[in-house]
């Protein structure tokens, strides 16, 4: 794996001579003075938004005009920035755009970058005090607690996987790909912090759910990877994290789901757009992209075996484990479930997939919950 | 009323500006590190002065004049009095310190203003924390300030 | 590479059989009686909010973390209960000396507390009121190109490790995510620093990014730490302090600082790793030694490119007439050697003395 440079820095005469040359006589080369390369005066269009990736969108600089394919740079050059020869290969392994890109890719970083919050400090962790769960509720919410911490970093471990072999090219996606590994190590974190605050601990992992983990984990392709992470996954958690909101039991618990949420709504935007560029730019991929769904979705159902989170669920909206209080909880999880579902194809429609809901094999897990609905 | 430099006075008074711009400091996050600060004159009563400051989370905890060699610190800001003179009068013309009058440039190479350490880890975090150190020091531009008997008092203004 | 389920859980009489009876309110609760450690963790200091060392408790803490971990290679949580059939997801680093600093958790909080936005935190519309001459403007721009292609590289160093490494070295993996988000500000604010100037970029760096890929593609995580986060930080710390120094307005003064911040946590770090990692292993000194005899030269071949250096030279004289030139290589040359100072101190400081070893200082003397 390691790399030796072409030149020996020590022992290169040429090199050596140079330095001590420079330093000797203050001749300098000065070349770089007249780089091949665009002027620019990027400027803040929005002062109050301060000076973003999108005013950087300019000229040879911008990703608008950046080519499907790079061809040109397979080096850390920044992009615009004039190539001489011997700059080393990078190794990148994705240099086609449209395996990457998504509309305001630019946006979300910058958006990312302004709203990163701190676990540590913003949620109002001294005011839990003031709150005595039942022992039902305390375990039930250590449980979902638990899962949460236990899946969220998957979102950090596939992108940064990734992210190292992408065109340098493109380094708003590896940025939005830095700010989301934060994001998730901060989704760990908070819930992590929640679980070992309740008295309960944490409990149980998640066999199932693991091995979905696997499947995000192992994808074949970034698209693939972003696709069932970003837009499948995090979408399920998106409407897991509203859900979450809707039934938490303090209000310390209201606001840590709303933080946490707009960083997930965050990332499932990028896999939404990322998404419609691939169907706009590589339709070759539709199939591509059908084949992979029919996987996750089969993860998704699988789901059902993962009765440490279904559970707990049942338990929090119902409020408790009596007889009547399970039988609201299955009402509320069971309608849950299917919006989950039913906004996962609302997002594959904007997304230009109006077919996978036909397609799908989710329709039986929706029939069966309406079925359980109706039961009650 | 004005506070003679070098002083515990003088770091009292900056630290109780501090702690009055908490949200700034805490917008710039935590600041953990024990700084001593020596001054050199042979104006000063014992040939200088030595004092340590101490800053936690996001405050300073601790202004007190010391005998530096009993105290740990993570580094020690240490200069001739005229320098640390010339870096306040500067604050308190220009509202903060320009580029040449900064703690980083004073150290850079230790021409103005040394930074000692035995440690260098306790070296690096001038440097982790450096926006905080120098807008703590900026503070300065607040205060009415005596300067020792060679110097003009610089007036806070008005 | 890909991975798919055990079943086609759509066809599975099993699953349906389960969810049908869960529906009907016959939970299962197989989770309701884990038998986890009940405990309840605060904040001890509530200036400073819930933080990670707080969490440092019992089985949920990483003191407790064996040095070799190998009953879990799953993501499930530190500390939670551990079921069969969890799956293995393939993590190739499960050796806590190999990764851990006893300030990574500190540091993880530090990052965060200390974060800054170059979108908005550095004053961008004030540098129209202070323009820059034909040369300063231009060394600017080859500097920050250079600092991106720099940036670029310490960004995505941790991004090659960090999935491999076992999720139970949780706050580590954490702080990684930190640096990598704290490189991405710089990749930001180096371009935006080029492009807000009126020259754009300028060029690339042969040499300089040849030793770049020499130290980001270090065999094993040690000693891609030792050569990232020490070896090559001591000298971009070195510059953003000299920079900061020399810089042609306020405004590049406080970007500098800024920046100068999140380098100094990654050498905090770096040389925290290098002293755990040989408390724990001390056999390894030797190695780690003879590893910097042959990636030491990176530092020169960044140092003493031209991309970096004459812009550095130019700023730091304040042109490029002749005795500009000559006091600006005067200071850069002693920048380079306190940079390679520094470096060699804080590697003794923590089992690795090499002044009498190493080649660096002499390149620069």
């Amino acid at each position: 794996m390691s790399y030796l440079s072409t030149i020996d820095f020590f022992e290169d005469k040429s090199f050596v001579d140079k330095y001590r040359y420079t330093m000797r006589t203050g001749e300098l080369d000065l070349s770089w003075m007249k780089a091949a390369t665009e002027p620019a005066a990027c400027e803040p269009q929005n002062p109050r938004r301060g000076l973003t990736f999108r005013d950087l969108d300019s000229g040879s600089y911008g990703f608008s005009e950046m080519p499907e394919l790079i061809r040109k740079n397979r080096s850390f050059a920044p992009r615009g920035a004039e190539i001489p020869d011997g700059v080393p290969d990078l190794q990148a392994e994705v240099n086609r755009k449209s395996e990457v890109w998504a509309y305001n890719v630019e946006g979300y970083y910058e958006e990312a970058m302004s709203r990163q919050w701190n676990a540590t400090t913003d949620i109002p962790w001294r005011e839990l005090s003031k709150y005595e769960l039942p022992e039902e509720i305390g375990k039930a919410y250590a449980q979902l607690l638990t899962f949460l911490t236990e899946v969220e970093m998957i979102a950090t471990d596939v992108p940064a996987k990734w992210l190292g072999r992408l065109n340098a090219d493109f380094f708003e996606v590896k940025n939005f790909i830095a700010t989301q590994a934060m994001d998730e190590a901060r989704h760990a974190e908070v819930f992590r912090k929640r679980a070992l605050s309740t008295g309960w601990g944490l409990m149980r992992a998640s066999v199932q759910n693991e091995h979905n983990l696997k499947f995000l984990r192992d994808a074949d392709s970034f698209a693939e990877a972003s696709l069932t992470l970003h837009l499948q996954a995090e979408g399920m958690v998106l409407t897991m994290f509203r859900f979450s909101e809707y039934i938490s039991p303090t209000d310390v618990d209201k606001k840590l789901f709303r933080l946490v949420m707009q960083d997930e709504a965050r990332h499932v935007g990028y896999g939404m757009q990322h998404l419609k560029w691939v169907l706009d730019h590589f339709p070759e991929k539709r199939e591509i992209v059908h084949r992979h769904l029919d996987e996750a979705e089969n993860f998704v159902f699988g789901g059902g075996y993962a009765t440490e989170v279904l559970e707990p669920f049942i338990i929090l909206s119902g409020k408790g484990m009596k007889k009547e209080n399970i039988e609201q909880g299955l009402k509320i999880t069971a309608q849950f479930n299917l919006k989950q579902i039913e906004e996962y194809f609302e997002r594959l429609d904007k997304c230009g997939m109006p077919e996978r809901r036909e397609r799908s094999k989710l329709a039986l897990a929706m029939e069966m919950t309406r079925a359980a609905i109706n039961a009650q | 009323m004005a506070v003679r430099f070098p002083s515990t006075e003088f770091f009292q008074a900056l630290q109780a500006q501090m702690n009055a711009e908490r949200d700034r400091f805490r917008q710039l996050g935590y600041f953990d590190t024990d700084i001593g600060i020596r001054v050199h004159g042979d104006g000063l009563p014992g040939g200088g002065w030595e004092g340590v400051l101490r800053f936690e989370v996001f405050e300073c905890v601790g202004a007190q004049q010391a005998d530096l060699a009993r105290e740990k610190v993570d580094f020690t800001l240490d200069g001739d009095l005229a320098v640390w003179v010339e870096m306040l009068r500067n604050i308190k013309e220009h509202g903060a310190a320009d580029t040449a009058h900064s703690i980083n440039t004073l150290t850079h190479f230790g021409e103005g203003l040394r930074c000692l350490y035995d440690d260098p880890d306790g070296h690096d975090k001038l440097y982790r924390f450096a926006e905080s150190v120098q807008e703590f020091f900026d503070l300065a531009a607040k205060l009415d300030i005596e300067f020792p008997a060679s110097s003009t008092a610089a007036s806070a203004p008005a | 590479m890909a991975y798919f389920a055990e079943k086609d859980f759509f066809e599975d009489p099993e699953l349906i059989e389960l969810t049908q009876k869960i529906f009907s309110g016959e939970l299962q609760l197989r989770w309701y009686n884990s038998p986890t450690e009940k405990l309840r963790c605060q904040p001890h200091d509530p200036a400073r909010g819930f933080t990670y060392e707080d969490c440092n408790v019992g089985s949920y803490g990483y003191s407790g973390l064996p040095e070799f971990v190998r009953r879990n290679y799953s993501m499930a949580a530190r500390g939670s209960e551990i079921v069969p059939g969890l799956p293995d997801l393939g993590y190739t680093i499960n050796r806590k000396s190999d990764v851990w600093s006893d300030n990574v958790a500190a540091l993880y909080e530090e990052s965060k507390a200390r974060r800054w936005v170059p979108a908005t935190d550095i004053a961008w519309g004030e540098l129209k009121s202070t323009p820059l001459s034909e040369e300063i403007g231009l060394a600017m721009s080859q500097l920050c190109t250079v600092l991106e292609e720099i940036a670029l590289v310490v960004m995505e160093a941790p991004s090659r490790w960090v999935f491999g490494i076992n999720q139970e070295f949780l706050e580590l993996k954490s702080y990684l995510c930190a640096q990598m988000i704290d490189q991405a500000r710089h990749v930001e604010v180096f371009r935006k620093r080029a492009l807000a100037g009126g020259k754009g970029l300028k060029r690339a760096s042969v040499t300089a990014e040849q030793a770049l890929k020499e130290i980001l593609f270090a065999e094993t995580y040690p000693e891609a730490s030792l050569a990232g986060n020490v070896l090559l930080n001591s000298l971009v710390l070195a510059v953003f302090r000299h920079v900061a120094a020399v810089a042609p307005t306020p405004v590049d003064a406080r970007l500098f600082r800024l920046a100068m911040q999140d380098t100094a946590r990654e050498i905090a770090y770096g040389v925290g790793q290098v002293r755990y990692h040989l408390q724990q292993q001390p056999h390894r000194a030797g190695f780690l030694q003879d590893y910097l005899d042959r990636t030491e030269h990176t530092f020169a071949g960044i140092a003493a490119s031209p991309e970096l250096m004459e812009p550095l030279i130019i700023l730091t004289g304040g042109g490029t007439s002749r005795e500009a030139v000559q006091h600006g290589s005067t200071r850069v040359r002693k920048l380079y050697q306190l940079a390679a100072d520094e470096y060699l101190e804080r590697l003794a400081a923590v089992g690795l003395p090499r002044r009498d070893r190493s080649r660096l200082r002499g390149f620069f003397d």
